[in-house]
């Protein structure tokens, strides 16, 4: 990329309509014709990771939960698993079970909710509203076991605390049976609206080798003809009992990324079905020790955005030495970038939400701008009187 | 019908000036209740774009760097007055133009764009990018859909032998709506005023998601509020205009409010049965089928009208 200061750059973010949390994207354009573009992260940078070391380990669970607020549950799936690693236990089946449900059910209502608004982005308010209104059936599904639509917090270290009785069961495949008519209706829609045929399809077309190149990963990549999907090529949970399938589709542009994510809440809704149907019995939690033994754990999950790492370090006490999280927004803004060239500015908005960014989640390190002579090392101290410093 | 009022009246309270932006308010509501009740949301409360209009011009009126000062300030007047303007031309309320002479309907008709082309000018006048995106954008649209829709408009017209809005009006009462006798026509129309009013899915020119509020991002305040009330009193001379030729013509004030809020029932469903369209869909569609087919109509009407001599 380069700074030529000649060029027209239209702006978008930190503050802009089209954007739901903090960015900074610029575009240089020629015309309606984009030339270039650029990003800039770190606006919402938080020091949870930082924040995870001074918290114990079932601490760091709620902590880690609200790292993101769409995809809640499998954040805190993805520590849970790795801290279990570390401890050397296993959580029963029926927890389990009941972890991969949760998961399935918030990924429908993360895709509805990236429906709705890459649906905006492209100015098709009704199908907006429509989709948004039907995702509360899938949160008030989610409030009916855990009480809360946003962070259930259903996770224990070796184990859940809600269990799924036969009544909310019933409710579940009520719920079930109206989302699924909901997509059916979706997909008719955006499979043949001609005005939105025309702003999706052959935009942003991404090949099987480019999306290869740039290491796209989850929906973005399997509309690309990738079928890669954690839950397949790594399970976790009880994903070996009751798999899902992996959706692809080949056409790589924001059509077939439409059509991915709707095509995988058909098949959550499947597995949600499963899982309750044969629901395993036994207890809910086994015990894990307070002070996790020493040592190093990756885990993997595959979140509604793509694959979600975690890396969890104890030394032995109470507290993590270092919790460091990749999600999966991180690696898709490279396609981002590369595919906006030689697009028009009025597909920039969809390309941006079509990998269905989570700003606030990407948002993991900042360097900051010595005002002293230390520049690296900061104390708690010296960190709050710059602040007071800087806002007086 | 006609008016015993004085014209100075006439320009400033009844039926032009005061009221016709008073309705122009209730026919935004109207649009903007019937758009969120499509799209099952609740919608704004009647009282909310007079509210809307006396906080932006209680505002502060911010003059952005780089503005050229006299034209920042004149272009919304221009525009507003631009719209009223037209709106003595038409029959607004089914009461007869305020003021009427043969070919005024070209003056209308233009009067309408003069609105458009301040927007524009308002926009390119600043440094702002998403201005200067916004004003290349509005006026590309002035420029595809213009043509169309005036064509379309020239069909009743040519029909009625004269162009004179009022008489084209009394033509259109007394015989079969055009509506079904130039269908293409009345399509044409209609599609050509969702245009002209920057209504989805012709918004390009203020797509949010992209460039803010187009041409208008630099406004606040008085400058805005002037532009808003254009925008309204143009919504209400479009709907006027398409009902009196289309329609059956408008012969008093509750075939007004009837045949034109129909019309907008339906501008309302279009607005939100689509997607945004990108400008060069914008200007592709209207171009290469919404010339054409009123050119069509033009030709079957031109044909109709001679051969109906001949025999």
């Amino acid at each position: 990329m380069t700074t030529d200061t000649n060029k027209f750059v239209i702006p978008i973010g930190p503050q802009h309509p089209a954007l739901k949390e903090p960015a900074n994207f610029e575009f240089w354009v020629d015309g309606e014709i984009v030339t270039g573009a650029s990003v800039r992260l770190g606006y919402v940078h938080r020091g949870i990771e930082k924040g995870a070391e001074a918290r114990t380990w079932t601490q760091n669970l709620y902590l880690m939960e609200r790292i993101c607020g769409i995809c809640s549950h499998v954040h805190a799936t993805a520590y849970t698993l790795g801290v279990e690693k570390l401890a050397g236990v296993a959580a029963p089946p029926r927890a389990n079970a009941i972890r991969q449900l949760m998961g399935e059910l918030e990924r429908i209502h993360s895709h509805m909710l990236w429906l709705g608004v890459a649906a905006h982005e492209g100015g098709f308010d009704s199908l907006f509203m429509y989709s948004w209104r039907d995702r509360e059936t899938v949160m008030d599904l989610l409030e009916k076991i855990s009480g809360n639509k946003v962070h259930y917090s259903a996770n224990l270290l070796g184990g859940v605390k809600f269990d799924i009785t036969p009544e909310l069961a019933a409710e579940i495949h009520k719920g079930l049976d109206f989302l699924e008519e909901r997509n059916k209706f979706y997909l008719k829609v955006i499979t043949t609206d001609e005005t939105f045929i025309g702003r999706t399809r052959g935009i942003g077309t991404m090949t099987t080798e480019k999306a290869e190149f740039l290491g796209a990963i989850g929906p973005t990549a399997r509309a690309s003809g990738i079928a890669r999907d954690i839950r397949v090529d790594a399970p976790y949970l009880i994903y070996d009992q009751f798999p899902v399938k992996v959706m692809t589709h080949t056409s790589g542009d924001l059509h077939g990324r439409f059509i991915v994510r709707i095509n995988e809440t058909f098949e959550s809704i499947r597995v949600i079905r499963e899982i309750l149907d044969h629901l395993p019995g036994g207890e809910l939690t086994t015990r894990v020790p307070r002070r996790i033994p020493a040592g190093e754990a990756v885990s993997r999950v595959e979140a509604p955005r793509g694959e979600l790492l975690y890396f969890v370090a104890s030394n032995g006490s109470e507290k993590p030495e270092r919790v460091k999280v990749r999600t999966p927004s991180l690696c898709n803004w490279s396609t981002v970038l590369s595919l906006a060239i030689g697009l028009k500015l009025a597909d920039m908005p969809m390309l941006l939400s079509g990998i269905d960014p989570c700003f606030s989640c990407n948002d993991r390190s900042v360097g900051l701008k010595s005002a002293n002579q230390d520049p690296q090392i900061w104390s708690w101290e010296k960190l709050r009187q710059y602040g007071i410093e800087y806002y007086r | 019908m006609n008016l015993p009022l004085h014209p100075i009246l006439v320009l400033l309270i009844f039926p032009g000036g005061l009221f016709l932006i008073a309705s122009g308010l209730v026919y935004q509501w109207a649009d903007r209740k019937l758009v969120a009740r499509f799209q099952n949301r609740i919608g704004p409360r009647f009282i909310q774009p007079l509210a809307d209009t006396i906080k932006l011009l209680a505002k502060e009126e911010i003059m952005p760097e780089g503005v050229h000062k006299g034209l920042f300030i004149t272009l919304p007047i221009i525009a507003l007055a631009a719209a009223l303007t037209a709106g003595l031309y038409v029959p607004l309320f089914g009461f007869q133009p305020a003021s009427s002479f043969r070919g005024d309907l070209i003056l209308a008709l233009y009067a309408l764009s003069v609105l458009t082309l301040a927007m524009g000018l308002a926009g390119a006048n600043t440094i702002s990018s998403f201005s200067l995106v916004g004003a290349t954008r509005t006026l590309t649209q002035l420029f595809s859909y213009e043509a169309p829709f005036l064509l379309s408009l020239l069909g009743p017209a040519i029909a009625a032998g004269t162009w004179q809005i009022s008489e084209i009006n009394t033509y259109a009462g007394q015989n079969l709506w055009l509506m079904i006798a130039q269908p293409i026509g009345f399509v044409v129309a209609m599609v050509g005023l969702m245009g002209k009013l920057e209504l989805p899915p012709f918004d390009a020119p203020e797509a949010e998601t992209e460039i803010v509020a187009g041409a208008m991002t630099e406004y606040s305040g008085r400058g805005y509020a002037l532009f808003r009330l254009g925008k309204d009193v143009e919504l209400v001379i479009g709907l006027t205009l398409v009902s009196a030729f289309y329609l059956g013509g408008l012969g008093n004030p509750l075939e007004f409010v009837i045949k034109t809020l129909a019309l907008l029932l339906v501008l309302a469903l279009l607005q939100t049965a689509f997607a945004r369209l990108r400008i060069d869909q914008t200007v592709g569609l209207w171009w290469r089928a919404g010339a054409l087919l009123a050119i069509i109509q033009l030709i079957a009407i031109v044909l109709g009208r001679n051969l109906g001599s001949i025999f």
